[in-house]
């Protein structure tokens, strides 16, 4: 492959962002020595993809630590990061393929050989096709690459039955997202003046880049944090002002805050005239939902609101109100985030430094720039177009799930969907490192599902509670003995990432791409892939890219050092085109007056074709707030730092700073239930009952309890997290927030007495 | 020339996440159930009005450490930049330094059968001009470590410009590690 001048500068680029990384200069002479080698590559012990090295002294990964050609990594890493090494080496990990011997889930196995686990699966869903048609099978994964991988093994056998991890997950910020802007947002912590927290616990569930900008603004005295969670978390800890709000009604604190800036006049009209759509419809909506009225709501009193409210308008554009990463709060979710990025729109933070803004795509910027300095990737994973209808409805027209995309389904509607064979016959599930017994709602009904089916094949590097309920088992490699194709991570400045192995597997295992190509070869579909190896997928992605390829196993991370772009700032436009003097400062200001992806092609305060589908969710408004529904107490859950949802339990280390989660509860609910520090009761409700270890504190509101997420396991083969601690999921049951179908994850329950 | 090492561990930016004490675990083999460093993070006050507070325990590096002159055979001693050492083999791990620690940083490694603590990762980062495994990995950078007498170092720099607490400072032991106490929060 010829390298183009256009690649040459890119790498040029990152050369130069290199130079400015003492740190790993001062790695490298003085421990590289002998067998002593560093692998650059993207870590996987939860999934914010940090970059990591590690460091491998003869074959064996011995230390992990940041990356610092991503330079907002530095060395750092967390204590997930840091336990790859205890995971690799956990003597519990899978080893070899397993075949069911007794009933499902009884717990019986028989070792077997990749060879003939492959070919019994392979013929497995070779009957199963030919009986009840290929959309009798679901496909099931957490997004990222496993997930396009097995999205695409899918489509290529016909099933349009793919589900990722985001109906669980994140599903209300992305489908607000889209709805409200036509395209993802992100923020900029770094150097924002005044940020409003709704319960986004960064402090626990870590992303180092953003974790590290949130604590430099935490912790600098002339910015102001403030955080709602009924929670006194980590980050309320480092808050300027923390409110513990009442569960799930985020919502009504926010849309005060939108009444109190409409009703003054107090928002960026300029902004709102000139790009949005729906400014009636708003104002009509908000009119009742002032500070006093949602006092009842929230338990914030209404002066506080008329202060915020002034105080993140004087504070604009230099403001951020934090629309979190995992928000299932209340029925209400789409409206809650919808409510937080029109707030945002409102203070004209949008592509303002210390606001939110745009990802700048490798394509704009070479239109930008007049040269293609970005390199284009290909997918390797084809995913021809399905043209049968989901069990779950999602993306189809008159479904109440027409706005979930349908490449990522509804796994709420699963359960319920195997266990009436509607809308035709669902016979087999494959999983891949996806434990929905413990991630996902009513565990108790999805296991009577899933043991009517005819094939469950599991693929993980632990035998999970899913796993125990499977015909197969094959195990596969942790990330640090794989490799992977290229990512592409967009945001103000594009990067490009690659898990490089560092080491070979250890034992017997293998990666889900091996194991999805040999399949699709046994099932007839082999050529519908343009690769066998992986060298192969990586050239056929980069189209032929050598430079970027070989800077990719080399670094593990590359970026290109553009200046940082907001296409509202003016000094930042101003700079940008003083770097390319070939570049015209209109052209630049004129990326933001384009059409956006919206149906109404501005940013929609109100979205006609949402409130045509559902009445009274098209402009935010005081809807489905209620989550207790009667109960004494609301139970909620979240992620803690030590652990990756239900991931990680068993490894070594982790499991040692962590075995248990016990209930949290304020003293005065427990003297009025005669509990005690320590003492074993049960939380219950019309889903579930489930035993509980009481855990005083402070630290949370009296009518609410809290639950780290993951434990509570039924993993008899990993008897260390066996039935330790408590699930919260048992007692969700399998309703979805309308219009986005995300998963509820706060809910009403009674406490009873042991 | 001796050093002046300095470790300042600020509350603000610590967030409790633990990935010092697993990196130490890791550098330094730290059998499960011991610990040279962990993170303990409480929170004070009545509800609603509350704080969180961060606190690093580990070996302070005292500049007059008690933990030296009770030891019977010398295997305490202090090395010439003021560190706080164990020669393993000859301690008789007779748990004098373990009492005589008002930080209790001391404990028995129950694969060795000696005493430990931490070391600053002396052996395998610090003499090799590397940050000691829990300021390298530090997830928020509320570690920072160097010569204080380097004027130009950030550690220097750091407590020229904030107000630093040293631990026990009332027992005159002058630790090398300090910290930058919490801005926001109740304290009790």
């Amino acid at each position: 492959m010829i390298e183009s001048y256009a690649r040459r500068r890119f790498l040029q680029f990152s050369t130069a962002a290199l130079s400015m990384q003492g740190s790993l200069r001062a790695w490298e002479p003085s421990i590289l020595k002998g067998e002593d080698k560093w692998v650059r590559s993207v870590c996987e012990m939860c999934s914010s993809r940090c970059a990591i090295e590690v460091r491998v002294v003869d074959q064996k990964p011995v230390w992990l630590q940041g990356n610092a050609f991503d330079a907002r990594m530095h060395s750092s890493i967390c204590a997930r990061g840091l336990s790859g090494v205890s995971q690799l080496y956990d003597q519990d990990r899978l080893r070899t393929p397993l075949m069911r011997v007794g009933q499902r889930g009884e717990n019986r196995w028989r070792e077997a050989s990749w060879d003939e686990a492959l070919a019994f699966v392979a013929s497995s869903m070779q009957r199963l096709k030919q009986n009840y048609g290929a959309q009798s099978m679901l496909f099931s994964s957490k997004t990222g690459e496993s997930f396009d991988l097995l999205s695409s093994f899918a489509a290529n056998y016909g099933s349009p039955n793919t589900f990722s991890h985001w109906s669980s997950c994140p599903i209300a910020i992305e489908s607000a997202l889209e709805q409200t802007f036509g395209e993802r947002a992100y923020r900029d912590f770094e150097h924002a003046d005044y940020i409003v927290n709704f319960g986004h616990n960064l402090f626990e569930g870590l992303d180092i880049p953003l974790s590290k900008a949130m604590a430099r603004f935490a912790a600098n005295p002339s910015k102001k944090l403030i955080v709602l969670d009924p929670r006194f978390s980590i980050m309320a800890g480092k808050a300027d002002e923390w409110y513990p709000i009442k569960a799930g009604q985020d919502l009504a604190f926010v849309l005060s805050l939108l009444h109190v800036w409409l009703r003054d006049a107090k928002y960026d009209h300029a902004f709102v005239r000139r790009y949005c759509i729906g400014l009636d419809a708003l104002k009509a909506s908000l009119k009742e939902t002032t500070p006093q009225w949602q006092e009842r709501y929230t338990g914030i009193d209404a002066k506080t609101i008329e202060r915020l409210a002034d105080e993140i308008y004087r504070a604009a554009p230099r403001c951020i109100l934090d629309w979190g990463h995992k928000a299932t709060t209340s029925p209400a979710e789409f409206q809650r985030t919808r409510a937080i990025l029109i707030a945002n729109v409102l203070m004209g933070n949008v592509e303002k430094k210390g606001g939110i803004y745009f990802a700048k795509t490798p394509e704009m910027l070479n239109v930008l720039l007049q040269e293609p300095l970005f390199p284009l990737l290909q997918s390797p994973y084809p995913a021809p177009e399905v043209g049968i209808a989901r069990i779950d409805g999602a993306g189809e027209e008159g479904s109440a799930y027409r706005f979930v995309p349908k490449k990522h389904g509804v796994l709420n509607a699963i359960a319920d969907a195997i266990l009436t064979q509607q809308p035709y016959a669902i016979k087999g599930w494959f999983l891949t490192r996806h434990n929905p017994l413990v991630t996902v709602a009513d565990p108790q009904k999805m296991r009577t599902a899933m043991a009517s089916l005819d094939l469950i094949v599991v693929n993980d590097i632990y035998m999970s509670d899913t796993a125990m309920m499977a015909d197969v088992v094959l195990p596969e490699s942790t990330y640090l003995e794989r490799d992977e194709s290229i990512h592409l991570h967009h945001g103000l400045v594009p990067s490009y990432t690659m898990r490089n192995r560092a080491l070979m597997p250890l034992r017997g295992t293998q990666s889900l791409r091996e194991t999805v190509r040999s399949l699709a070869d046994a099932l007839g579909f082999g050529d519908a892939y343009p690769w066998k190896t992986m060298q192969e997928l990586r050239a056929y992605q980069a189209k032929g890219d050598s430079a970027l390829l070989e800077s990719l196993v080399k670094r593990g991370y590359v970026q290109a050092t553009i200046p940082p772009l907001f296409l509202r700032e003016e000094a930042s436009v101003r700079a940008f085109c003083e770097r390319y003097a070939h570049v015209d400062l209109m052209r630049v200001s004129e990326m933001f007056e384009r059409r956006r992806k919206t149906p109404s092609g501005k940013i929609e305060l109100f979205c006609a074709h949402i409130e045509e589908a559902f009445a009274g969710y098209g402009v935010p408004c005081a809807v489905d707030m209620d989550v207790q529904h009667n109960y004494p107490y609301t139970l909620i859950s979240g992620k803690s730092a030590i652990h990756t949802n239900a991931h990680t339990q068993n490894v070594p280390y982790l499991h040692a700073l962590m075995s248990d989660n016990p209930l949290w509860m304020h003293p005065s609910t427990a003297k009025a239930h005669g509990l005690r520090q320590n003492d074993t009761c049960y939380i219950e409700n019309e889903i579930g009952k489930e035993k509980v270890k009481v855990f005083l504190t402070e630290g949370i509101r009296p009518d609410t309890l809290f639950l780290y997420m993951g434990f509570g396991r039924q993993t008899p083969l990993l008897p260390k997290i066996d039935r330790k601690g408590s699930s919260a999921s048992k007692l969700l049951p399998l309703k979805t927030a309308p219009v986005c179908g995300a998963m509820i994850t706060n809910t009403g329950v009674r406490i009873v007495r042991a | 020339m001796a050093k002046a090492y300095r470790l300042i561990f600020d509350e603000n930016l610590c967030i409790g996440c633990q990935a010092c004490n697993v990196a130490c675990r890791l550098e330094n083999d730290v059998p499960e159930g011991v610990y040279r460093l962990q993170v303990h993070v409480t929170t004070q006050g009545v509800f609603p009005h509350l704080g969180m507070h961060f606190e690093r325990r580990s070996c302070v590096m005292c500049d007059e450490p008690p933990c030296v002159s009770v030891c019977p055979t010398g295997a305490s001693f202090q090395s010439k930049d003021g560190l706080v050492h164990i020669h393993e083999s000859q301690c008789i791990t007779c748990k004098y330094c373990i009492l005589a620690c008002p930080y209790h940083a001391r404990f028995i490694n129950p694969v060795k059968n000696v005493v430990e603590k931490c070391t600053f990762c002396f052996d395998s980062r610090l003499s090799k001009a590397l940050d000691p495994a829990c300021v390298s990995v530090c997830t928020t950078e509320a570690l920072r470590f160097g010569d204080v007498s380097q004027e130009n170092s950030t550690v220097a720099m750091l407590s020229r410009k904030e107000t630093l607490l040293f631990p026990k400072a009332h027992l005159g032991t002058k630790p090398k590690v300090c910290f930058i106490p919490a801005r926001k929060g109740v304290k009790v």
